[in-house]
């Protein structure tokens, strides 16, 4: 039986790379003693699979990844004994039975949406995504598993706006997933560029306003979930449990 | 502490460093206690990387030990990397315990284990990053106890300068013995010196400074005495009697991020029977004391429940000579087949290496075959008191090769006493005869790709050992002796690894070192020197120049044959191992003769004082 589980990746666990989380996933479930199947061959391994990678120093509120059990397992019974067994700063929130036949998570998921929160509440977004609106390209070099390529952001981006109490709460919502991942990063650093424009005109202005935006900008990045299309609206990987 | 630093730490610099996972502490099975009702703190210091530390068995037997007493929060501390130490020291953030993020300079103890003689910089730079005054006489009543213990405290004259406590042999009983010691005093209030007096009533404390130093006018140690009647003449070494008995920790730490030793170590039995001359563990470790095998079935299925983790490794000195090895490894196969635990055995010596039993292993999955003959040729291997021949070593690596093995890993010493070039040829040979074998096995039954690894590593003479008054070969006679091998080693399937000799060399002055050597270290530190143990790390002119401040000649401790009557700097130490036994197994060594295996026939080394009935 295939099972979907959305789980949380909080501030204590942040820092953990993908592969390491991984193996944590294998030893939490065989510490709840989850009755995982296993592969076939010399080197067994525990089928599991995972939706997306995250990248270090990233929170999440939505997380998935599928298992293949060879029992059956009640659902609140699965998230019991996960919860029991993982470390804190992971939380299963959800969990359902997918078809076996299903595509695998990566290879579904389409979107990802971020909020992205800087360290100076002053930051100016809102010239950012005015520059980044207006312009119709924006090609970016962009270093992957198969060295740099090009890639253009105004493509990868499906919304931007300010949300929350204050101005430095920004949301992103990405292209995500196997057919081509963008990183928050990156058009963090393109909207950066707007507002580096836009002060120095202020700054040419009024010459003690002057400050250094050389340095990269404090800021924390925190995943709120994963989507992708299905009859025409988004939806999680909850979307494809059975009952 | 300020709340804002631990913030400070975690989401300021901890992203820039390379490997944040190092510094997090909150791993699966950490212990995190609140501050309330604890009347000790002790930061447990590993000297080294938090890969290296986390694999280490005793921190994890202490750890847990001590934070299963409700008044007692034990923490880790491993060796800032370069780059995190780096930000610390402009960031001005001083050394923290993991699990809290306190500063470690607020705390009763610093402990650290010493494990090997090329972590001593970093003791001295964790003291430094912590605040700590590194002399132990320049602290006061605000600073902690520092306290060293582990193997090379059996010889930490070198640190004696820095150390306000020494703790010799196994510490599970000890460290209790000293920190209610502790308790009453802290009550009672008093000088750090009461204290101390206090605690060199226990059995295995050595407080360096109740004993001075005198030498003679060639540099040897004349004498060593105490200067306290509150000190014991002689220190001996503390051990535990029932394995059975004592704590053995159930929910060990399970790191996020991968560390050298990931699993699960099962401590078969301590000590080793087998004798061989230059090995201290088998002297300083003895007497053998095994753990029973219900229990470590006990102990294994606890662990794995509590962990998750998937391999399970048997750890002692020498697995094979487990007296239940065969039924323990069936029954762990049986009872963890369900859920794909597997077992690796690590230092199997090649005599009691039987092909059913590889077999076993096989069934779960396979690693990579490792043989230590570590010497050239029966001669040799006579002279050091490692019972295996050649003969051992063809059945088994056939019988390996037999059953689908096609890598073996072979380790050999150089510039061991009395080595000749008929020796390091006998390496070779060796290496050639191991292809062979795999040439006689049925080409249906062989798996291909024969490769056959060969590494050596250079003698390091130990204190506490038969070979302890031996000379270490020089920097240019390992060279050579290196060259030799990478030619007569130049053959197909083989591949040649061997140590730097500077710093094998660096380890022998330490390791029979004395406490002139402090002022080196502390030149040494000053200079830049840490990560000693990491090549990538090592500066030979760091200390050479530190040598020569100082006054001091490396080659006086490393390269110098010691004379029978000589008084070495840790003669008032006491492994239970009588420096005449050591001194007969030398003169024996000398003459090719071996000394039988202590499980078959008792050679009298002295253990036996420790306790009636012990072996």
């Amino acid at each position: 039986m295939r099972f979907v589980v959305e789980y949380t990746r909080e501030e204590r666990v942040k820092y953990i790379s993908h592969l390491d989380l991984m193996r944590a996933m294998q030893r939490t479930i065989r510490r709840a003693e989850i009755p995982i199947a296993y592969s076939q061959g010399f080197h067994p391994h525990p089928i599991m699979a995972f939706a997306s990678a995250l990248p270090v120093g990233v929170t999440s509120e939505g997380e998935y990844m599928d298992m293949e059990l060879c029992e059956s397992i009640g659902i609140p019974e699965l998230k019991e004994k996960l919860n029991k067994a993982l470390p804190k700063g992971i939380t299963a929130k959800e969990a359902g039975i997918i078809d076996e036949k299903a595509p695998s998570l990566m290879s579904l998921i389409e979107r990802a949406d971020y909020r992205i929160i800087a360290d100076d509440p002053g930051l100016d977004w809102k010239s950012g995504i005015a520059a980044f609106l207006e312009k119709t390209e924006i090609w970016v070099e962009k270093k992957g598993k198969k060295g740099i390529s090009t890639i253009n952001l105004k493509e990868g981006v499906y919304d931007i706006r300010l949300g929350g109490e204050h101005n430095g709460e920004l949301y992103l919502s990405l292209h995500a997933g196997s057919s081509g991942n963008l990183k928050p990063e990156l058009v963090v650093g393109e909207l950066l560029k707007g507002i580096k424009t836009a002060s120095q005109a202020a700054e040419a202005a009024d010459p003690d306003s002057g400050q250094d935006t050389g340095q990269p900008v404090p800021m924390s990045i925190h995943r709120i979930g994963l989507y992708f299309k299905q009859n025409g609206k988004w939806v999680t990987p909850l979307a494809l449990n059975r009952n | 502490m300020d709340l804002n630093v631990k913030d400070y730490i975690y989401d300021k610099l901890l992203p820039k460093v390379e490997k944040p996972g190092r510094y997090i502490g909150t791993e699966w099975n950490s212990v995190h206690k609140a501050l309330k009702g604890i009347d000790i703190r002790f930061a447990f210091c590993f000297p080294d990387s938090y890969e290296v530390g986390m694999s280490h068995l005793g921190m994890k037997i202490l750890y847990h030990l001590l934070n299963d007493q409700k008044d007692i929060y034990c923490e880790r501390v491993f060796a800032p990397w370069p780059d995190m130490e780096s930000l610390m020291r402009k960031e001005d953030i001083k050394l923290f315990a993991l699990e809290s993020r306190d500063y470690i300079q607020d705390f009763d103890f610093v402990g650290f284990t010493l494990q090997y003689e090329m972590s001593y910089t970093n003791v001295l730079n964790m003291l430094d990053l912590a605040g700590i005054p590194l002399l132990a006489k320049d602290r006061g009543k605000d600073d902690p106890f520092v306290i060293a213990g582990g193997p090379c405290a059996y010889n930490a004259e070198p640190l004696a300068d820095f150390m306000d406590l020494v703790a010799m042999g196994e510490g599970e009983e000890l460290i209790g013995e000293l920190l209610d010691r502790y308790k009453e005093w802290k009550e009672k209030g008093g000088e750090r010196e009461s204290f101390l007096r206090h605690a060199s009533a226990i059995p295995g404390v050595y407080i360096p400074r109740f004993y001075d130093v005198s030498y003679l006018e060639n540099g040897q140690v004349e004498s060593v005495k105490r200067n306290t009647d509150a000190a014991p003449e002689r220190i001996i070494k503390r051990i535990v009697r029932n394995l059975d008995r004592t704590f053995y920790p159930e929910r060990i730490i399970v790191p996020f991020m991968d560390i050298v030793h990931d699993r699960i170590m099962l401590e078969i039995f301590r000590g080793c029977s087998r004798g061989c001359r230059f090995c201290q563990a088998g002297m300083i470790y003895r007497p053998v004391r095994e753990r029973n095998m219900d229990k470590l079935l006990e102990l294994a299925e606890k662990l794995v429940a509590n962990t998750g983790y998937e391999e399970i490794s048997l750890s002692s000195l020498s697995t094979s000579d487990y007296s239940r090895l065969e039924d323990l490894v069936k029954q762990l196969m049986e009872r963890f087949r369900h859920n794909r635990v597997s077992l690796s055995l690590p230092s199997l010596r090649l005599d009691s290496f039987a092909k059913e039993f590889i077999e076993e292993v096989q069934k779960v999955r396979r690693t990579g075959l490792t043989f230590a003959p570590e010497a050239g040729t029966q001669r040799l291997r006579d002279v050091i008191n490692k019972g295996v021949t050649e003969e051992d070593l063809v059945s088994s690596v056939t019988d390996a090769f037999e059953s689908g093995w096609n890598t073996v890993k072979l380790y050999f010493m150089i510039g061991l006493p009395t080595e000749t070039e008929e020796d390091l040829q006998g390496i070779a040979d060796l290496a050639r005869l191991v292809t062979d074998c795999y040439y006689r096995v049925d080409r249906e039954k062989r798996q291909k790709g024969l490769k056959i690894t060969v590494s050596t590593s250079s003698f390091v003479p130990k204190p506490f050992t038969p070979f302890q008054w031996e000379p270490q070969n020089t920097m240019e006679e390992l060279r050579e002796k290196q060259q030799y091998l990478k030619k007569a080693l130049r053959m197909k399937h083989v591949d040649y690894n061997w140590h730097d000799p500077e710093v094998s060399y660096m380890e022998a002055v330490f390791a029979r070192g004395d406490r002139r050597l402090g002022a080196v270290l502390l030149s040494a530190w000053k200079n830049g020197a840490r990560f000693d143990g990491w090549a990538e790390h090592f500066r030979l002119d760091y200390w050479m120049d530190a040598f020569r401040r100082n006054g001091l000649e490396p080659e006086f401790y490393a390269h110098r044959r010691r004379e029978r009557s000589e008084v070495f700097p840790w003669d008032h130490i006491d492994t239970g191992v009588s420096k005449t036994f050591l001194w007969n197994e030398w003169q024996k060594a000398l003459r090719g003769e071996l000394t039988p295996d202590c499980r078959k026939s008792c050679s009298g080394c002295g253990v036996k004082k420790l306790g009636e009935g012990l072996c």
